[in-house]
């Protein structure tokens, strides 16, 4: 009976539904978002599309427009990693410390984490409405500045910042508390009996045994802000000017905003050059945590 | 002393707690008081966060519009038709890679996967578009829900392989020794016992396919509309009508909030690339 149970294997076969579903819905567009990038078409005038070489890569990729929107993703990834990061961190630590109403705390907390983020966008726009919005009534009747957040440039970066920390730091502190349920005993009381404080044994203790967890927050946090779109197509579209418009949001801006197909499909392979690193990151961060 | 540290420690961890909890909540309780209230309510200063007389008549705008039942339907047959058929494809492979950990394909799959996660979405919209005009596949429901079905197999199997892996292989070898096939002891042993995680992964997946947005509003048209495109629509070029918008998010996100609490635990494993376990 124990060779069976070697020789048990389910049949391979099993995958191939899911590279059929692959192929077309994404080996195939790759390969036609690079076709079409070395050639010239837009959706507005149907010629002929014809070999253009670079071209595409030249004008459109190596622009003003293209370093502005590579500045504001990382401007975004940085808000993810340092302010995202740490607050959940904190909060989940409290959280973890507690020991009274801890289940109404830790839903209360993570209910933001998956709502529709177009609904969450629109509604927080209405909040930020410069005159009768109710964030620039609170900031008023403290005596703040108020200041016009969908159409000051500085303003309109932070208002995205806020709404998607709102939706994003739940999710860290979801993984967080995973980790912190999982981690060993032991190590804690040690601490405790050596007559450790508590931000000393959060800072000796906790955070080491927490890095492969921390790992996978960063990288999750990383690739999401890279991805972020919904929240911005909504609040701003990438504006006002250029201000919020992120890698994807010129990508989209460019295809189906001004119609050229070949520019979008040029800056689309670049961003899925991009993404590349983050597998290997990811290989990297799985054999630290598994 | 030390007993006066811990209580103001105390003391800090709730409030900071608290106005956490506020933060996290306020934005839903505004949407749902002011999609409750009058449009004259809606923009008084000072803000009537509970004196205002409450009224259905959102609502009721909304659903005495035909688009709107269509968009809820649309929805509907969206998130769930992706759901099953995301179970289905997801299923067959996880079980795959549960049993053959090692198997020839594995790290092309483990590319494909990784790949479909970390790209921004609009890298595959482009072309997608430019094919599905040429094939005339553009406003077509079902295209729409083969192609998400496609974008969450990353989740999908991540979330399902540690189910089919914590299976013990003497359950299908006694399906074995009674001469079942191997599609029977799939289908008649192996799903069943998976059952609690195929449930918590089509959650995960409805909640997902549910706030998709990119997908429908740029490969759909007026005829698949779902309900963020709808909502998303709200933005018009001067008037922003607020009341029924917020009712609109409210049934957005009301179902998703309760479903959230409900199944918190069992998303670790799909956020987390399936790198923690629950």
């Amino acid at each position: 009976m124990a060779n069976v149970g070697k020789s048990r294997k389910a049949p391979i076969a099993f995958i191939l539904p899911s590279f059929v579903l692959l192929i077309p819905i994404f080996l195939l567009p790759l390969g036609l978002g690079i076709y079409l990038s070395l050639h010239d078409k837009s959706l507005g005038f149907p010629q002929p599309i014809t070999f253009v070489g670079l071209t595409n890569y030249h004008s459109d990729v190596v622009n003003t427009n293209f370093y502005s929107a590579v500045k504001v993703t990382a401007e975004f990834m940085a808000v993810a990693i340092f302010i995202q990061i740490p607050i959940g961190v904190l909060l989940a630590t409290l959280l973890h410390s507690t020991k009274k109403f801890v289940s109404f705390f830790r839903s209360s907390l993570l209910i933001p984490m998956l709502l529709t983020p177009v609904a969450v966008a629109l509604m927080w726009r209405f909040m930020f409405s410069s005159e009768l919005g109710i964030i620039n009534w609170l900031l008023k009747s403290l005596a703040i500045l108020q200041p016009d957040w969908l159409g000051n440039v500085r303003a309109a970066f932070f208002a995205i910042a806020i709404v998607d920390s709102w939706q994003s730091i739940p999710f860290v502190i979801l993984i967080t508390l995973a980790g912190l349920a999982s981690m060993p005993l032991a190590p804690q009381e040690a601490a405790i009996v050596d007559g450790a404080t508590a931000i000393q044994r959060f800072r000796f203790v906790t955070l080491p045994l927490l890095k492969p967890v921390l790992l996978v927050i960063l990288l999750i946090r990383i690739i999401d802000s890279f991805k972020l779109f919904d929240i911005i197509f909504i609040l701003t579209r990438g504006g006002p000017g250029t201000a919020t418009q992120t890698l994807s949001m010129l990508d989209y801006n460019t295809a189906f905003t001004f119609l050229a197909t070949s520019r979008a499909a040029a800056i689309g392979v670049v961003l899925a050059a991009m993404s590349l690193p983050l597998y290997l990151l990811w290989k990297k961060i799985i054999s630290v945590s598994a | 002393m030390r007993d006066l540290k811990r209580r103001s420690a105390k003391f800090f961890t709730y409030c900071v707690l608290s106005l956490a909890v506020f933060s996290a909540l306020f934005p839903i309780f505004w949407t749902i008081t002011t999609s409750l209230k009058k449009r004259v309510d809606t923009f008084s200063l000072p803000p009537k966060f509970f004196n205002f007389s409450p009224t259905l008549d959102n609502y009721k705008k909304l659903f005495s519009d035909p688009v709107f039942l269509k968009v809820y339907l649309n929805t509907a047959l969206f998130t769930f038709g992706s759901a099953i058929l995301s179970i289905c494809i997801g299923s067959l492979a996880a079980y795959a890679i549960a049993r053959n950990p090692k198997f020839h394909g594995k790290a092309t799959l483990e590319i494909f996967l990784i790949l479909l996660r970390a790209m921004p979405g609009v890298v595959l919209i482009v072309p997608l578009y430019d094919l599905c005009a040429k094939l005339h596949l553009l406003g077509q429901l079902p295209v729409l829900i083969v192609i998400i079905t496609a974008l969450n197999l990353p989740f999908t199997i991540w979330m399902l392989t540690p189910f089919f892996a914590a299976i013990p292989l003497e359950i299908e070898e006694a399906g074995m020794v009674d001469g079942l096939s191997t599609w029977l002891i799939f289908r008649k042993i192996v799903v069943p016992l998976a059952l609690p995680g195929i449930s918590a992964a089509a959650i995960f997946l409805s909640l997902l396919t549910w706030n998709e947005f990119l997908v429908p509003v740029i490969l759909g048209d007026q005829s698949t509309q779902t309900l963020p495109v709808f909502i998303s629509g709200f933005i018009s070029a001067r008037t922003l009508d607020w009341g029924p918008m917020a009712a609109a998010s409210s049934l957005a996100i009301i179902p998703i909030a309760a479903l959230t609490v409900f199944v918190q635990r069992k998303l670790v494993v799909g956020l987390s690339f399936g790198a923690l376990k629950e």
